[in-house]
């Protein structure tokens, strides 16, 4: 599980039956330290509605299924479980950052 | 499940015998700023992807349940979409390189 911001949206009409009506966000881990390399941005279906620059909590495996309705197999393992309202991480601005900006 | 792009196909003969059949291509995630830095990874085609394609990869059990033999394969990456077109950071992501930017 990891906090992380929506950058984007992925559309796809040929994909597996698991994936229809689905929205699928694309969600960058958040960085700690701005000098870690650059982490590849996950996938993640999206069953709350999280709009593109909202910080999400985004669950894997069998959690993210469970978040889809019950412990079925589906053809994903990422989803977001939920949306960030506000948060306090040691020594670090990008919260604060985050929230001025949600304020206006 | 990341966004990849189809690099390559590889072809084994001599093989895991639960792998006998599957379609293996070789995918590169995307990564925002540098492109070029991501490493390969070989995933089952499960959809009929061309070299070029955008397409959403997915890992572990995920990718078992898509590939449909079963769970106990010797697998554990699959290609279970092929993408339309993506917005990130404001952009525009084409099915192919090709199409970027385009509307």
């Amino acid at each position: 599980m990891f906090l992380g911001k929506v950058i984007g949206e992925v559309w796809a009409t040929r994909k597996v039956r698991d994936l229809e009506g689905k929205r699928l966000l694309v969600v960058e881990r958040l960085k700690m330290d701005p000098s870690e390399a650059e982490v590849t941005p996950v996938i993640a279906a999206d069953p709350l509605g999280a709009d593109v620059d909202e910080y999400v909590v985004v669950a894997f495996g069998k959690a993210a299924r469970v978040a889809f309705g019950g412990d079925g197999d589906f053809a994903f393992e990422a989803a977001i479980v939920g949306i960030v309202d506000g948060g306090q991480v040691p020594s670090k601005d990008w919260f604060e950052t985050y929230k001025r900006e949600k304020e206006g | 499940m990341y966004l990849a792009t189809v690099i390559g196909q590889v072809w084994a003969t001599r093989k895991e015998p639960t792998l006998s059949g599957l379609r293996l291509l070789v995918v590169q995630p995307f990564k925002r700023n540098h492109p070029d830095e991501a490493s390969t990874m070989v995933a089952v085609d499960t959809i009929g992807a061309d070299v070029g394609e955008r397409v959403l990869v997915v890992m572990g059990r995920s990718a078992r349940h898509a590939i449909g033999k079963g769970h106990d394969i010797g697998f554990q990456c699959a290609i279970v979409g092929v993408v339309d077109g993506a917005e990130i950071d404001g952009k525009r992501i084409g099915q192919t390189a090709a199409d970027d930017g385009a509307q």
